[in-house]
């Protein structure tokens, strides 16, 4: 069976089902998207007994000739790196169609349907092997982001998924521009023939520097991150869910697939220049976070924060003089940026569910409407300070192992770097924690906050499982770290060998 | 012999007596009317296409002395044309007082054009086919009689349509003057010398082209006979003619000068720049929607001019690619203005669309596919017309002109956003109630809507298409 198609276009034949059972039938358009995401979620897990985390390949291959005259290939596979991220997508999906009954919707069949064809088209992402299809997954999926966030977002929702559009696909576009000058060298679109065709300097540099567009406009790096704070106030809290947990990963996994692999000699060239804008976006924008009122632009802004850290971790494996490096160094650095991927995205998301949770009830998002939410909602109050305190990285969280990690590489390599970046300890708990302060703890100043009633099984079920995952990374992250090592270390050795 | 000649060009035989019995239909006033000129239409159509493909022929066959020319390029095209006017004549509304039965004699007219176009080897009879399409375009322009605007459209375009011809006619009169023949094989097998009078006739002929294609400086009459023109003439104008577009500038910038390639390709490119850059900075501030549909052609036309301008067998392969594209996604687009349209509610502005997804979510749907595509994001057709351009480009090596290209697609994308940001997002009290449209306008216009996305999700069959009838000798690889 064609297990990893079949997770790609499930959800996006049924999400046709849906809009073709349209309004009238919202109900049972509720309950398929929530049993195919379900099944879909199964299915990823399912992929994970046959996975072989010791095989130094690509597994679950399918390929299939797409357009002969140029090469193209229908050509799926995954590897360690690329396995989580999926599991992420899936686990992601069922939990935002699962709470967004609660807050009712104009449309509400159109609304389910974005998320499974975005659903589909994100693993289709994590999934390519060939650098066209990577690149019409990458580009389709701003068809239903932009739909998600300009229907069900905010008041100045228009501008921001314009903004959310034109900065990504002006971005992206150079990317395209680079598959296809990488076609001519290698006579096809294959990601892993890019990996082995050497290209010499200027070439790279030109390369790179496409590739640099497209991925650090979505992660999103200092300074090209603006849209982010715009597109995650007004979206929809599913929206901002899926926006902060995977999309922003996809810009970290572009570097990991195409950047580092594809233009080595490049990146070490960049290097100082990524960790620079890197550390900026750590300190600068932590900062930034901490004079936020609105609380949706502050868990965007801290993103982009922690973000900062799994660029670090990748790019820190080049050092800043030319000191040799050991490998499991690097391999260490490597895997501290992709645990900080998946645990921002674990936690990013729950930090928005808990927004969403409050905005229902108050239709506010500035801090200074709540306070003492804890009176009123005590086991969502609870919930709430615990992801507080793991995006202020806790140890026993799978925040501290992250950013751990990547700090402890890090400062085997440069120490500066290391000390840096270690001040989003300090920066990170002052705009986490005060938060929490203002919102959960404190007098109730509102009226209206005395009025919140508890959240309800569905708004917590999302929550606890999350909690619990976050737990479970914090003091286990073993079983992931295990996943991802030999395709880390494959990565690594590669990045070592320049093209040149 | 003659009659093996004859029987090549059968579609044009086809059409020309379909005109003939339209013509006669509509002069008996007991069968007289639109249905009835609709049907012979299409029937003429369909007949056409069938012995059109029937002809398909391996390699190139000159008739009646070298002076037309019969080759996979020809039917390619013949049949292409056939086949989009088919669909705009599916999708025209007979109901709409303004459509009289001389719209169906004006589009076969038009369409015999075309045919002509594509199968000239001189370049008189390429004239010949270049004014039997133009007079039918004005007559089509101006054919809403009481409209102002209509009339006024139709008169700018015949003016400045003139004015082309004539620059044409001159240049063919100086390509005389030099090479002593006007048969486009002669013209290509002279070995003659770059000299300043093939340059300036070259360039003249450009000159007309780059009218017919509505290239900046050249495009003043677009948006205005596209907005003055009912919206049913308006979707055979932004159209068909374009395939008579690229068979004009293939047979002479192809057949006949290749040898002095290395003059016209500067010409095309800049042209292509500056419609791109012109004509999709302009759309910006375009409320209306037939103007911005206007303007958004001429910057495509900039894409398809900047693969002509490679002049590799690649770049004529994904300019032939981008105007099959680009006419599907204008015929779409065109075709669904004129669904929504209705006596009480008129699709003219942009926000005419306001709130289109409540009232109608499958036309608004059928909207969002035309205004990606146009973009260029897939999974839609217009992804891969893009994607040839720019593969073509970097082949050349043209690498800082596709950098423009795309970033002037960027820009594009904001207007076209816009229309899909007054569908989907803004709510209105006054949205698009009853659409008074019939059922085979309605299904006409979600059959090609579909196809776009059956297109991004295929591009093979059109790819190998264009490779097939794109089989110059004189190109390089």
């Amino acid at each position: 069976m064609n297990i990893l198609s079949t997770i790609i276009f499930l959800p996006i034949i049924a999400a046709l089902f849906i809009i073709l059972l349209g309004r009238t039938k919202v109900r049972s358009g509720y309950n398929l998207a929530l049993l195919v995401s379900f099944v879909v979620f199964a299915l990823s897990l399912y992929i994970g007994i046959g996975f072989d985390p010791g095989l130094n390949q690509f597994q679950f291959i399918e390929q299939v000739n797409w357009i002969s005259s140029f090469n193209i290939q229908y050509h799926l596979g995954i590897d360690g790196i690329s396995y989580p991220l999926i599991l992420l997508t899936t686990l992601l999906t069922p939990l935002v169609i699962l709470t967004s009954k609660t807050s009712p919707k104009d449309k509400y069949h159109q609304y389910l349907a974005s998320f499974l064809i975005l659903e589909g088209l994100m693993i289709g992402v994590f999934t390519s092997l060939d650098g066209l299809l990577f690149y019409i997954f990458w580009e389709s999926m701003l068809i239903p982001m932009f739909i998600i966030i300009g229907i069900w977002g905010g008041n100045n929702r228009v501008y921001a998924t314009v903004k959310f559009f034109l900065y990504t696909f002006l971005g992206s576009i150079f990317l395209l521009i680079a598959i296809i000058y990488l076609y001519f060298q290698t006579g096809g679109y294959a990601i892993t023939d890019f990996h082995t065709i050497p290209l010499t300097m200027n070439e790279q540099v030109f390369i790179f520097l496409a590739f640099f567009l497209a991925f650090a406009v979505k992660i999103p790096m200092w300074p090209v991150h603006t849209w982010l704070p715009d597109a995650h106030v007004e979206a929809p809290t599913g929206g901002s869910v899926i926006l902060a947990a995977v999309l922003l990963k996809m810009g970290a996994y572009g570097f990991l697939r195409f950047s580092l692999p594809i233009t080595p000699d490049a990146s070490a060239y960049f290097s100082p220049f990524i960790l620079v804008l890197s550390l900026i976006a750590i300190v600068y924008i932590g900062l930034v976070a901490i004079a936020q009122m609105d609380m949706k632009k502050l868990i965007a802004y801290s993103s982009i924060a922690h973000m900062g850290f799994v660029t670090i971790g990748m790019f820190v494996i080049f050092g800043l003089d030319n000191s040799l490096i050991h490998t499991e160094i690097k391999s260490l650095a490597m895997t501290g940026a992709i645990v900080q991927m998946i645990s921002h995205g674990l936690i990013s998301a729950a930090l928005f569910l808990c927004i969403g949770v409050m905005y229902d009830r108050l239709h506010t998002r500035q801090i200074s409407d709540y306070g003492g939410v804890i009176n009123s909602m005590p086991k969502f109050a609870a919930l709430m300070v615990f992801f507080g305190l793991a995006n202020a990285a806790l140890p026993g969280t799978s925040g501290f192992v992250g950013e751990f990690i990547v700090i402890l590489a890090s400062f085997q390599i440069n120490p500066w770097v290391a000390v840096f970046a270690a001040t989003t300890l300090i920066i990170g708990a002052v705009y986490t924690l005060w938060l929490i302060k203002r919102v959960i703890y404190g007098q109730t100043s509102n009226q209206k906050v005395e009025g919140m009633t508890e959240m309800t099984t569905i708004e917590a079920i999302p929550l606890v499982i999350l909690a619990l995952l976050v737990l479970l990374l914090g003091f286990w992250p073993a079983p992931l770290i295990e996943i991802m090592s030999t395709s880390v270390e494959n990565l690594v050795n590669h990045i070592a060998h320049s093209k040149l | 012999m003659m009659l093996e000649q004859i029987k090549l060009l059968m579609p044009e035989i086809i059409i020309a007596t379909g005109i003939c019995t339209m013509v006669l239909s509509s002069s008996i006033k007991i069968i007289s009317s639109k249905l009835i000129s609709q049907i012979i239409a299409a029937v003429t159509l369909m007949a056409a296409t069938a012995s059109a493909i029937f002809l398909l022929p391996s390699e190139s066959q000159y008739l009646f002395d070298y002076q037309v020319i019969i080759d996979p390029l020809t039917s390619g095209l013949r049949i292409s044309s056939y086949v989009i006017v088919l669909i705009v004549i599916f999708g025209t509304d007979v109901n709409e007082k303004i459509n009289q039965n001389e719209l169906f004699l004006i589009e076969l007219f038009a369409t015999l054009g075309i045919s002509i176009i594509c199968s000239a080897a001189n370049l008189l009879i390429i004239y010949l086919g270049l004014e039997i399409l133009a007079l039918s375009l004005y007559t089509l322009v101006a054919s809403n009689k009481h409209s102002i605007e209509s009339t006024e459209a139709g008169m700018k375009f015949f003016i400045l349509g003139a004015i082309a011809s004539a620059v044409f006619l001159y240049g063919i009169s100086l390509i005389y003057g030099t090479y002593g023949t006007l048969n486009i094989h002669e013209i290509n097998s002279i070995d003659s010398t770059n000299t300043l009078e093939t340059q300036i006739a070259l360039g003249f002929l450009l000159c007309g082209i780059a009218f017919k294609f509505g290239a900046i400086p050249f495009h003043t009459w677009v948006p205005d006979a596209y907005q003055g023109a009912s919206t049913s003439a308006a979707l055979f104008l932004s159209t068909a003619p374009k395939i008579a577009a690229f068979a004009l500038l293939y047979r002479i910038l192809i057949d006949g000068f290749m040898a002095i390639s290395e003059t016209w390709t500067i010409m095309i490119q800049v042209l292509g720049i500056l419609s791109l850059i012109l004509g999709n900075l302009i759309a910006i501030s375009q409320t209306n929607m037939k103007r911005l549909l206007g303007y958004s052609a001429i910057g495509h036309v900039g894409f398809i001019f900047l693969g002509i301008s490679t002049g590799t067998k690649n770049g004529l392969e994904s300019s032939l690619f981008y105007v099959l594209i680009y006419v599907l996604m204008m015929i779409t687009a065109f075709m669904s203005l004129e669904v929504l349209s209705s006596k009480k509610h008129k699709v003219e502005l942009i926000s005419d669309l306001k709130g289109l997804n409540n009232s109608h979510p499958w036309f608004a749907l059928i909207m969002l596919f035309v205004m990606f595509s146009m973009i260029g994001i897939p999974p839609f057709a217009g992804f891969f017309a893009k994607w040839s351009i720019l593969t073509s480009l970097i082949d050349a090596n043209m690498i800082y002109t596709a950098i423009i290209a795309i970033v002037m697609s960027v820009v594009a994308a904001f207007y076209y956003l816009r229309v899909v940001w007054y569908i989907y997002f803004e709510k209105t009290e006054l949205s698009i109630s009853q659409i008074g449209s019939s059922s085979l306008q309605q299904i006409t216009v979600s059959c090609v809507g579909l196809f776009l996305l059956f297109l991004g999700l295929m591009p093979k069959p059109l790819l190998d298409f264009c490779t097939k009838i794109i089989s110059s000798k004189l190109l390089i690889d």
